[in-house]
C-alpha cells in the first residue's frame, strides 16, 4: 500500500480553515429554521465532511486519491476509497480574500488565456496549498487545458505522486464506450495498488442501485424545474445536486435522503406556486455553462431585482443519465463508462462533436419554458466558445434569443460586473424580456 | 539573412508556401487528380495517397481576415484556426475532394464541426486520436485507420490493397528521409540553406504531390551539395511549437542574425523524424504505431512530456544549438503548459529559453525582432 505523502503545511492549514470557516457559516445558519435553511446545511455539512476525510488520512497517513466527477465514483465508493477533487481548493475558495492573488500567482505560471479553475489547480499544487494525495487520476478530456495542466503538474511538486489516466476516445458510440469501460478497469488496477483495497463486484452492484436512486430523485426534482414559476432559484437545487449526485454521496443513503428533503420542499412550493425568485419570475434562462459562482454576489441578486431572472436550468443541473444496468459486471462497467463519457456535464458537451450542445440546448428550452439561452462563454471554454455560431442558429431555428457574453467566471477583472450587466440589460430589453406588468 | 543559394527548385518550394493552390498542385488537379485536405501532423497522409489522392495539409497562407468565420468562432480560438476557417467559408477550399480532421485540439475539432455545416466538400471525416502512446491506443487507431481507409473506398470506388498501402508508405517514407537529409546539412558550423528557406521546404512536401516533391527534392538536395555555407550569424537557434508555415515569421529572426537550424514544429521534425516500420506485416498496424508511439509526440499525448523534453534536448546537442524560442498561438493551452515544463527543464540544462505569443498571420514583426534581438544579446557571448 502507498502510504500517505510527506504534507505540505501549508494545505493541511488551508484546509483546516476551510473547515472552521465551513462551521462558522452552520452557526449563522442555524437561526434558519426553514426547509431552505436545512436543505443548504446538509450541503455545507457533506462538504466539510470530504474535507475532514481527507484531514483524517493525512493524520492517520492512510492512502487517499485525488480524482475527478467524471470518473464515476461508484466504483470509488464501492472500493472504499477516500477521494477528493482537488478542484475543489479552487472551487471552494472562489470567494475567499485572497482568490485574486491566487489568480494573479497562477498567472504567473500559465499566462492569462489558460483556463483560470486549471491554472489555480496547479498553483494550489506548486504553492503547497493542496494536500498531497498517494495518487492522481488525471482527467484527460473534455478540454486541452486539463490534459496539459494534469502534466504540469506531475511535472512540478507532485513528481513523486503516481500518476493514471483514462484515454478518453472522441466517439460516443458503442465501440467507444467498451474502450473507455476497459480503461475504467485498468484505473480500478492503479487504485487497488496503491490503496491495497480491491473492488467487488456485489459491492459495486449495491453502490450502483443507490446511485440509480439518487440519480432518478434528481430527475424527478428537475421535473418539478418544469413548473412555472420554478420553485427554486439558481442557488438552490442544480449545483447541489450534481454535488450530492456526483461527489459528495455517490451511492450513499445520506445522497438519497437529502433528494427527498429538496423535492418535497420544491413540491410544496410548486403546489402553492411559490417562486424561487423573491419578486417573481419574468425570464426562465438556460445558462448553458459553469453557474455564476464567483458572481453569486454581484449578478444574482441585481438579475432577480432588475429583471426578475432565475436560472431554471443550466449545464450542471442537466440530467440525461439513465440508469446503471447493475445484471454483471459488464453492464455495470458499460453503463459507467457510457455516464462518463457521455452524461456527465461539460465532459457530454465539450468532449467530442458539438451535437450535444445543440440538442440539450433544444430539449432543455423545450423541456424548461426557457425564455432565452446564455452561453457566458468562460476564457477557458474555447471549443465551446468556437460553437456560438451554431448555438445562435439552433436558438433562432427554436425561437429563442441567444446571448453569448465572454467573461471569466472565476475572474471579474476579466469582463467586469458593470459590463456584464450592460450586456444583459441590453440583451433583456432588445429582446422584450422580463418587462414588469 | 539569405544564402548564396540560387536554386530553382527552392524558389517552387518557397512559391508553394505562398498559396494554398500552387502551380503542382493545380497541374495534378488539371489533370484528374484529386486532393484531400487535414489538418493535422497525426494525419495519415499515406492512406490518402494510397487512395490515389494527393494530401495537402490545411493552411491559411495567404488569407488577411477572418471577417466570415468570426460569425462562427470567438475571440477565444486560434487565429490560426478563424483563418483556415474563413478560408473554407470564402471558397478557397472548394476544390478538396476531402477534409480529415483529428480531435488534436480544441480549436481545430471545432472546425470540423463548423466547416461540416458550412463548406461544401464530398467527403468530411474525423479521426479519435488517442490522448495516450500504449498498446492499446495504437490497436484503438488502428481501427480507425481501417474506417478511414474503408470510408475512402465507399466514397472513391475503389480497393486500397495492402500494396497500395505500401507504396504509399514508401514514398512518405522516402520525403521523411529526403527532409531529414536537408536537416543534417543544417547540423553544419555553416549550413547551406536558412531556417526560413527549411521552413518551405517542409511546407512544399505536405502540399504538392510526393512523388513529385521528392524529385525535386534531390535536386534541391544536389543544388545545396555545392552551395556556399552561412557564415555572418550570431546564435544557433531552435525553434520550437505549433503551427508555422510562414517562412517570413523566422525571416524576421534571421535577418537579424538569429539562423534557425532546426526546430520541433507540427511543420517541422515532429512530421518526418523517424519513419513508418516497412517491415511490419500490416501497413495499417505499421501506421497506428508510428503515429501513437513512434512519431516525435505533441503535447496532447499524456504521458510523453519527458520524450518530448528529451527530444528537444538531444536537438540542441545535435544542432549545437544556443538557444531555444518557444512559439506559442495565443490562445492555445497545450503549448502553455507545455513551455510551464519545457522552461524548467532547458533551464537545469543551461539551455537559454524564450517565450514568444504569435498570432497566425505575421504581425508585430516589430516587437519580435525587439525581444528576439534582446535574446539573442543575452546569449551573445557564445558565439
Amino acid at each position: 500500500m502507498k502510504k500517505g505523502m510527506k504534507q505540505p503545511e501549508k494545505a493541511i492549514k488551508l484546509y483546516r480553515d476551510d473547515n472552521a470557516y465551513m462551521q462558522m457559516l452552520l452557526d449563522m445558519l442555524a437561526a434558519d429554521t426553514s426547509e431552505e435553511g436545512e436543505i443548504n446545511r446538509f450541503v455545507i455539512k457533506a462538504v466539510m465532511e470530504r474535507t475532514n476525510d481527507v484531514l483524517q488520512c493525512v493524520e492517520k497517513d492512510e492512502p487517499f486519491i485525488a480524482s475527478w466527477y467524471p470518473y464515476s465514483a461508484e466504483v470509488l465508493t464501492a472500493m472504499d476509497v477516500t477521494w477528493w477533487m482537488f478542484a475543489q481548493t479552487a472551487f471552494l475558495g472562489i470567494e475567499s480574500p485572497h482568490v485574486l492573488d491566487d489568480i494573479d500567482g497562477a498567472e504567473r505560471l500559465l499566462g492569462s488565456d489558460f483556463c483560470t479553475v486549471l491554472r489555480l489547480l496547479l498553483y494550489y499544487v506548486e504553492a503547497d496549498m493542496s494536500p498531497k494525495p498517494s495518487a492522481l487520476v488525471a482527467l484527460l478530456h473534455p478540454c486541452d487545458g486539463t490534459v496539459i495542466a494534469h502534466q504540469a503538474i506531475k511535472h512540478g511538486k507532485w513528481a513523486d505522486v503516481p500518476i493514471f489516466g483514462c484515454d478518453p476516445p472522441y466517439w460516443d458510440n458503442e465501440r467507444a464506450i467498451e474502450y473507455y469501460a476497459n480503461e475504467m478497469r485498468r484505473m480500478v488496477g492503479f487504485i487497488s495498488e496503491i490503496t491495497d483495497k480491491k473492488l467487488d463486484i456485489d459491492r459495486l452492484r449495491e453502490v450502483c442501485q443507490q446511485s440509480n436512486k439518487e440519480y432518478a430523485l434528481w430527475q424527478e426534482y428537475n421535473e418539478l424545474r418544469r413548473a412555472i414559476p420554478c420553485p427554486h432559484d439558481w442557488t438552490l437545487g442544480p449545483p447541489q445536486c450534481f454535488a450530492m449526485a456526483t461527489y459528495y454521496y455517490v451511492g450513499k443513503p445520506q445522497g438519497e435522503a437529502w433528494f427527498k428533503k429538496l423535492i418535497a420542499n420544491a413540491e410544496k412550493r410548486v403546489k402553492a406556486g411559490v417562486s424561487g425568485v423573491a419578486g417573481g419570475e419574468r425570464i426562465r434562462v438556460l445558462w448553458f455553462d459553469i453557474l455564476p459562482l464567483m458572481w453569486q454576489f454581484d449578478i444574482q441578486p441585481w438579475m432577480e431585482a432588475e429583471w426578475g431572472v432565475n436560472l431554471v436550468m443550466n449545464m450542471f443541473g442537466f440530467t440525461p443519465y439513465t440508469p446503471i444496468d447493475t445484471k454483471n459486471e459488464k453492464t455495470m462497467f458499460h453503463d459507467i463508462a457510457k455516464r462518463s463519457l457521455n452524461d456527465f456535464p461539460m465532459v457530454r458537451q465539450a468532449r467530442g462533436v458539438a451535437d450535444h450542445f445543440l440538442t440539450d440546448i433544444e430539449r432543455i428550452v423545450k423541456d424548461y419554458s426557457i425564455d432565452c439561452v446564455i452561453w457566458p462563454g468562460h476564457m477557458g471554454h474555447k471549443d465551446g466558445s468556437a460553437n456560438i455560431g451554431m448555438m445562435r442558429e439552433k436558438c433562432r431555428e427554436i425561437g429563442v434569443p441567444f446571448l453569448y457574453i465572454g467573461l471569466d467566471l472565476f475572474d471579474k477583472r476579466y469582463t467586469s460586473p458593470d459590463e456584464v450587466k450592460d450586456r444583459l440589460s441590453n440583451f433583456f430589453s432588445i429582446h422584450g424580456l422580463g418587462q414588469k406588468k | 539573412m539569405q544564402t548564396s543559394l540560387r536554386s530553382k527548385v527552392l524558389d517552387t518550394f518557397i512559391e508553394a508556401t505562398q498559396t494554398i493552390l500552387n502551380p503542382e498542385l493545380k497541374k495534378w488537379i488539371d489533370n484528374g487528380g484529386k486532393v484531400t485536405g487535414f489538418f493535422c501532423s497525426y494525419g495519415p497522409e499515406e492512406i490518402i495517397t494510397a487512395a490515389g489522392m494527393v494530401p495537402i495539409r490545411i493552411r491559411a497562407s495567404g488569407s488577411t481576415s477572418t471577417e466570415l468565420a468570426d460569425a462562427y468562432l470567438s475571440s477565444i480560438n486560434c487565429s490560426f484556426c478563424r483563418h483556415a476557417f474563413n478560408m473554407g467559408l470564402s471558397g478557397k477550399y472548394d476544390f478538396l475532394e476531402g477534409v480529415v480532421w483529428l480531435n488534436n485540439c480544441d480549436h481545430v475539432r471545432r472546425i470540423y464541426d463548423n466547416w461540416k455545416r458550412k463548406v461544401k466538400n464530398p467527403l468530411y471525416h474525423m479521426m479519435s486520436l488517442p490522448k495516450m502512446t500504449t498498446d492499446v491506443q495504437v490497436e484503438w487507431f488502428h481501427d480507425e485507420l481501417v474506417i478511414f481507409k474503408e470510408a475512402l473506398e465507399k466514397h472513391l470506388g475503389i480497393k486500397i490493397t495492402n500494396n497500395k498501402l505500401w507504396e504509399a508508405i514508401k514514398t512518405h517514407n522516402e520525403t521523411r528521409q529526403l527532409l531529414r537529409q536537408l536537416y543534417e546539412l543544417r547540423k553544419k558550423e555553416n549550413p547551406p540553406i536558412t531556417g526560413a528557406e527549411s521552413l518551405a521546404v517542409v511546407v512544399a512536401s505536405t502540399a504538392m504531390p510526393r512523388a513529385e516533391f521528392n524529385q525535386k527534392m534531390k535536386e534541391l538536395l544536389k543544388d545545396l551539395k555545392g552551395a556556399e555555407g552561412i557564415k555572418n550569424y550570431k546564435a544557433r537557434l531552435m525553434l520550437v511549437g505549433s503551427i508555422l508555415d510562414n517562412p517570413n515569421y523566422i525571416k524576421v529572426i534571421e535577418d537579424i542574425g538569429g539562423l534557425v537550424v532546426t526546430d520541433s514544429l507540427c511543420f517541422g521534425t515532429r512530421l518526418f523524424w523517424r519513419d513508418v516500420n516497412e517491415k511490419d506485416k500490416d501497413p495499417l498496424k505499421a501506421l497506428a504505431k508510428y503515429y501513437i508511439q513512434e512519431k516525435p509526440a505533441c503535447p496532447r499525448m499524456f504521458g510523453e512530456q519527458p520524450n518530448r523534453s528529451k527530444f528537444i534536448k538531444d536537438m540542441v546537442k545535435d544542432f549545437k544549438v544556443d538557444g531555444v524560442i518557444g512559439l506559442r498561438m495565443v490562445m492555445c493551452d497545450l503549448w502553455t503548459g507545455e513551455f510551464f515544463m519545457l522552461d524548467k527543464d532547458l533551464k537545469a540544462d543551461g539551455v537559454p529559453f524564450l517565450k514568444l505569443e504569435r498570432e497566425y498571420a505575421v504581425v508585430g514583426a516589430g516587437q519580435l525582432r525587439t525581444r528576439a534581438q534582446a535574446f539573442m544579446e543575452s546569449i551573445g557571448g557564445r558565439r
